[in-house]
């Protein structure tokens, strides 16, 4: 198990937590929850190590598309560049819709 | 044209899963993933945790009535039970229960989809089963609870046992009912034992639709959200006959005594022997001819005085005996080299074992039902395993421990005090059919003797790791050590005897057992509490060993609305 943690600064901030996906094979879950500093804070658990850079480039893609501000914990079991994307996409997408639902 | 849009629980998470049965609106979740109430031991492992554990707790109404859906997340470690996802099923059972009590009905539904133990932490998956199981037998005095099994993965080992002991069990044709996966007997007993890599036979001895055509499920459905919902109305209405499966003792002993084993039986006359299991022969077990002087008859021997066993199944010792003066039962499972069941030849709990057990201890109840005083019940513990075979699959052997189980819990709530003395091995199914529900647990501090949940070699092959990296782990994980020393620290047991020659009990030996059993006699009698919280209750449960199991506990109380 790897930890990784990356920062950056952010502007827009989100409504609510949001909880999505599943700690399962080629998975992962992520957790969102707004933050009062204009930051985006990642914590990143994940099962393979080594891929540092590879997290990197996916996070940053994500951030200069949606510059929220947040705390994300992601628990990774060995999810693709794609699914990670698409996670935080629908976790963005909870956080920032309107009506209360799971 | 008409649209057919089916609302999956099989494709869904099993937190949608939860959701999506209750009315609308109506739920909130409990101990949800913002707790991050995680499992110490995954990380302790270098195993990336998941923040529910992989339990979803959801309450809310479902037509009005007041829910609890159970989820189990089968995505996550193969939906295997530890601490904290056990302590949330056993915890929120226990609230029910409660609540119950205090005259509130909530009725608690449970979504099975689980591997059973996680074998990462071992024997904490072995005491919340414990605990899950005995909250079900007593909750179904008040409420039905409903079960329910849509797959992917089905419902396997311990967790199985809760399944048997459910009210009524839902299913799809998708879900599966068995104790040992596939792959496991095939590790266990052989490749020609059962091939775990012939899909389509499995489903054919355990998919839902067969399990509901051999009597072992009782509604079998498409999977679509509204056709759960009414399956569950259906049963708390009434309109299902409860089965009580795991009560009718007489009738499965009897069938598994005259089961003919010469051929393979394949599925298709599985099911035609269940249609007629009314009208079977009773048929008498012939004694075996070569005794087995197992560490569990030797001291069923010491404890009863050498008395006969008035058994009508060999490998099952049941005899009345005095301990410093009162009135016990004690019971032991041993090993008969004749046994029919093949699989069941050195001391495993197999078909036949469990419903005996089952029978023996109802006799007690029966037997003792006026009187004030029961009778002290003493489960002597030595059992390698349940026994791994394609006919104990076939024919429901999750069922004849759960059988056992909910005798042994039945007996405990009626007030039977129950000590269970572990001389040997103490190992996964076979413990939890027979010792785990007693009051009070004692073990012989003995190299020989043993509790886990799987033998090394299959527990390697499950969690992809090699026997050392195995072995490796146990030093920082206790509950997932084989020896009764590292068993000690989960803080479960009454009392760990040393000095004793386990082997070899000599007069002084056997001397020293009775003690400890009478001194957890006054114990169970002194506190007056029939479920099993002392586990959580003892010094080491409170600073080392339960921590989370208690805290969450705690947590539940809190956020229950």
């Amino acid at each position: 198990m790897q930890k990784l943690t990356y920062t950056f600064p952010a502007s827009k901030s989100i409504n609510r937590p949001a909880h999505v996906g599943v700690v399962g094979s080629g998975d992962l879950e992520v957790l969102v929850e707004p933050s009062n500093n204009n930051e985006a804070s990642f914590e990143v658990r994940t099962g393979i190590t080594g891929f540092q850079e590879t997290w990197k480039k996916v996070i940053e893609r994500f951030m200069s598309q949606n510059d929220i501000a947040a705390n994300i914990t992601i628990n990774d079991f060995g999810a693709t560049p794609g699914v990670v994307s698409i996670r935080l996409a629908q976790a963005v997408e909870v956080s920032t819709n309107d009506a209360t639902n799971n | 044209m008409t649209l057919l849009i089916t609302d999956s629980l099989v494709e869904s998470l099993a937190r949608e899963r939860a959701f999506k049965l209750l009315d609308k609106d109506s739920a909130y979740e409990i101990l949800g993933p913002f707790d991050r109430f995680e499992s110490p031991h995954l990380v302790a492992q270098h195993i990336v945790p998941q923040y529910d554990d992989g339990v979803i707790i959801v309450k809310g109404t479902l037509n009005g009535k007041p829910t609890v859906v159970i989820s189990i997340e089968g995505n996550f470690q193969g939906g295997g039970i530890g601490e904290v996802s056990g302590a949330k099923i056993a915890g929120t059972l226990e609230k029910v229960l409660k609540e119950c009590k205090d005259g509130q009905l909530i009725y608690p539904v449970i979504i099975y989809d689980t591997g059973g133990v996680r074998l990462q932490e071992a024997n904490y998956g072995l005491l919340s089963i414990a605990e899950i199981g005995a909250a079900i037998v007593e909750l179904r005095d008040y409420v039905p609870v409903v079960g329910i099994i849509p797959g992917k993965i089905g419902s396997f080992g311990g967790m199985s046992l809760t399944a048997g002991l459910c009210s009524a069990l839902i299913m799809t044709r998708e879900g599966r009912l068995g104790m040992n996966g596939p792959e496991v007997v095939e590790q266990e007993a052989g490749i020609r034992e059962l091939d775990s890599r012939n899909k389509q036979l499995i489903w054919k001895m355990i998919g839902g639709a067969v399990r509901k055509n051999m009597g072992l499920a009782d509604i079998v459905i498409e999977d679509d959200v509204p056709n759960y919902q009414s399956a569950i109305l259906d049963i708390w209405n009434g309109e299902v006959e409860l089965k009580n499966r795991t009560k009718q003792v007489n009738q499965f002993l009897s069938f598994f005594k005259s089961l003919e084993l010469d051929q393979k039986i394949t599925p298709d006359q599985a099911i035609e022997k269940f249609k007629n299991i009314e009208i079977v022969e009773n048929e008498v077990v012939l004694a075996a001819q070569e005794l087995v002087n197992s560490r569990g008859k030797k001291w069923f021997d010491a404890l009863t005085n050498g008395k006969q066993s008035i058994s009508e199944i060999p490998s099952v010792l049941v005899a009345d005996t005095e301990v410093e003066g009162k009135l016990a039962r004690v019971i032991a499972v041993v090993p008969n080299l004749e046994n029919k069941f093949y699989r069941a030849r050195n001391g495993e709990v197999g078909l036949l074992e469990g419903w005996a057990i089952a029978k023996y201890v109802r006799e007690v109840i029966e037997e003792d039902k006026n009187l004030d005083e029961k009778r002290l019940i003493i489960p002597v513990v030595d059992v390698p395993s349940q026994a791994f075979g394609y006919h104990e699959e076939l024919f429901g052997i999750y069922l004849s421990c759960s059988a056992a189980l909910d005798a042994y819990a039945t007996a405990r709530i009626k007030g039977h005090p129950i000590v269970a003395a572990i001389v040997g091995n103490a190992i996964s199914g076979a413990f939890l059919s027979h010792g785990m529900q007693a009051n009070r647990l004692i073990a012989l501090n003995d190299e020989g003797v043993n509790v886990h949940v799987m033998s090394k070699k299959s527990a390697a092959i499950i969690t992809q790791r090699t026997i050392e990296e195995l072995d490796e782990a146990a030093k920082g994980v206790p509950s997932m050590a084989y020896d009764i020393k590292s068993f000690e620290k989960l803080g479960a047991l009454y009392q760990l005897i040393d000095g004793v020659n386990a082997d070899e009990p000599n007069e002084r030996d056997i001397e020293v057992l009775v003690t400890a059993i009478d001194s957890a006699l006054q114990d169970i009698k002194t506190d007056d509490v029939r479920n099993l919280s002392y586990r959580l209750k003892t010094d080491i449960a409170i600073s080392s060993g339960r921590v989370a199991s208690i805290k969450i506990r705690e947590m539940i109380g809190q956020q229950w609305k």
